[in-house]
């Protein structure tokens, strides 16, 4: 379906739709800044990828999930990777560094959407860092505990 | 549309299943998506539901009441006859007393319902059953939809046949559905407002809406205690339950022989409509709404005049061309020639002049003079200290002398 058309549907509400103190924001998980526009939502995009973090149901080191999206044209999602496939949007865990991650947004990115591509990367190495931050204290706490 | 889009239906029992592969999508869904229909056929068809109210038409008036007119130095405002009670001159009647009836009071011929041209309620009900195929749209109305393995999801009519709840949930469960269910029993929510106290206790979402076809189909009784769920039969799809609120994208379960009825129900582009008498599907204004596509095609860009360069007309900041030699060189070539030329004038003309020359040669002479002086005192400083050398040298070459003789 057509991103324009699409977008006049959805811009007026939505369930990612965020209003607050004057500022139009989105929660959709492909929109990487956050703030509701029409090149960033994602979601009505055929090609988007979502920086996403997860609660940390999955054991992972990095608590960051990439979400990419599928072209949502009568696709079945496969079955037999339930847990990382839906209708609309595979999802790839970002395990170690961000380097395979980063190459997956360039990939999909190329040399079009260039600012869609550096907010991706942006939100990717802005939650790696968090997750440094985290995981150092988590590491400290842990040292702590064990004296 | 060129290409016909396929559809699966699954098995009932097993969502990995599917029992027929691929099955031409009704041409409903291709209907262009008409918000602006919704929205007005909504908001009027909303209306219908309702059941006429009124206020008691003698509420506020059951009063003899009378203005006590001019010359009482109170308002004119029609007062309560009588004495003997606090209500006596008290005012009555108008909207703005107390105790008074409300200014136009409701009645019930009042116009509660509306009416809607057939067609373009049909239209409107094309448009969501599209718009429940458009996964975005499901998204952005805020369903569950991540483990759901297909939009539109068609399941075989074995589920037209289920009888007990478990029957259902599990169905939802194996389907990916639940998790819509479950979003809906977690935002149940005491409403707020008087109309808990009249039987509208909680405000609840709504969820995935099952579609059947067969009239004597069992599936009601068992669908119906799920919190969120709706069941409908296709012959009589509801836009009120298509696109809630008037929002599109309700998510939307069809059964196999639902979705199948549904080119009878609504026609296609090659035929009208069987059921709805004389109805044809609404055409697109425009085929391929996609502009970018459009934009980037062959076709346009073989069209298309190569890309204007942005032209810089001016700098963005002005430079006075009087202190600025680049901003001179700009605007006059012939400057550099003319600065260069000048500097060049002025120092021939230094070279020759006489007061210059004396000026010059004065310098060098007093310079000159320094030097020698400068040069006779360096002479003397330097004897001095020779001199200074020479004693220290004797006395210290004599103390030591006198040290080693003893």
């Amino acid at each position: 379906m057509s991103q324009q058309v699409l977008w006049e549907v959805v811009k007026g509400n939505n369930a990612f739709l965020v209003k607050r103190n004057g500022l139009t924001l989105s929660t959709d998980p492909f929109n990487n800044t956050g703030v509701q526009t029409y090149s960033s939502t994602g979601f009505i995009s055929k090609n988007a990828v979502g920086v996403v973090s997860t609660s940390g149901k999955v054991n992972q080191i990095n608590n960051i999930n990439l979400v990419t999206k599928k072209s949502t044209k009568f696709q079945q999602a496969d079955r037999k990777t339930k847990n990382t496939q839906s209708v609309y949007a595979s999802t790839l865990a970002v395990k170690h560094g961000v380097h395979t991650a980063s190459r997956v947004i360039r990939k999909r990115f190329g040399t079009s959407r260039v600012g869609l591509q550096r907010a991706a990367l942006r939100k990717l190495v802005k939650l790696n860092r968090a997750n440094a931050v985290r995981r150092r204290n988590e590491l400290a706490a842990a040292k702590a505990q064990k004296k | 549309m060129t290409s016909v889009p396929l559809v699966s239906v699954f098995s009932a029992d097993d969502s990995s299943k599917v029992t027929a592969k691929h099955i031409p999508l009704p041409a409903v869904f291709q209907t262009p998506i008409r918000p602006d229909i919704v929205s007005f056929v909504h908001t009027n068809i909303a209306k219908n539901r309702r059941q006429a109210h009124a206020v008691n038409p003698q509420a506020g008036m059951q009063h003899s009441a009378e203005s006590w007119g001019t010359g009482r130095a109170v308002a004119r405002i029609p007062r309560v006859s009588g004495s003997g009670t606090h209500r006596s001159g008290q005012a009555a009647f108008g909207n703005q007393c107390r105790k008074g009836r409300m200014s136009l009071p409701i009645k019930v011929w009042r116009r509660w319902h509306r009416r809607v041209n057939i067609k373009q309620k049909r239209h409107a009900a094309a448009t969501a059953v599209a718009a429940t195929g458009i996964v975005p749209l499901v998204l952005a109305r805020g369903h569950r939809i991540s483990q759901v393995p297909q939009i539109p999801l068609v399941v075989e009519d074995k589920i037209e046949s289920y009888e007990k709840t478990t029957d259902a949930l599990n169905f939802l469960k194996r389907f990916g559905a639940f998790e819509d269910v479950q979003k809906v029993v977690s935002t149940k929510v005491v409403r707020a407002g008087i109309s808990k106290q009249r039987g509208k206790k909680y405000r609840v979402r709504k969820g995935p809406l099952v579609v059947y076809f067969n009239e004597n189909a069992k599936l009601l009784k068992a669908f119906r205690n799920v919190p969120g769920v709706e069941v409908v039969n296709v012959t009589r799809l509801n836009l009120l339950q298509l696109a809630p609120g008037g929002q599109l994208g309700r998510f939307v379960i069809w059964t196999q022989s639902a979705f199948a009825h549904l080119d009878k129900l609504f026609g296609t582009y090659r035929y009208s409509s069987i059921i709805k008498d004389g109805y044809q599907l609404l055409r697109p204004l425009i085929t391929n709404p996609d502009l970018a596509r459009i934009i980037n095609s062959n076709q346009v860009q073989e069209k298309v005049q190569p890309a204007k360069t942005t032209k810089v007309l001016h700098e963005v900041q002005k430079k006075n061309p009087l202190k600025n030699t680049k901003a001179m060189d700009r605007l006059n070539p012939y400057a550099k020639k003319q600065r260069v030329a000048a500097a060049a004038a002025i120092k021939a003309n230094t070279k020759g002049t006489k007061k210059i020359k004396k000026n010059k040669a004065l310098k060098k002479a007093s310079r000159a003079a320094y030097n020698k002086v400068a040069a006779s005192l360096n002479d003397a400083t330097k004897a001095a200290v020779q001199e200074e050398q020479d004693i220290k040298v004797k006395y210290f070459s004599v103390q030591k002398g006198a040290a080693q003789t003893e």
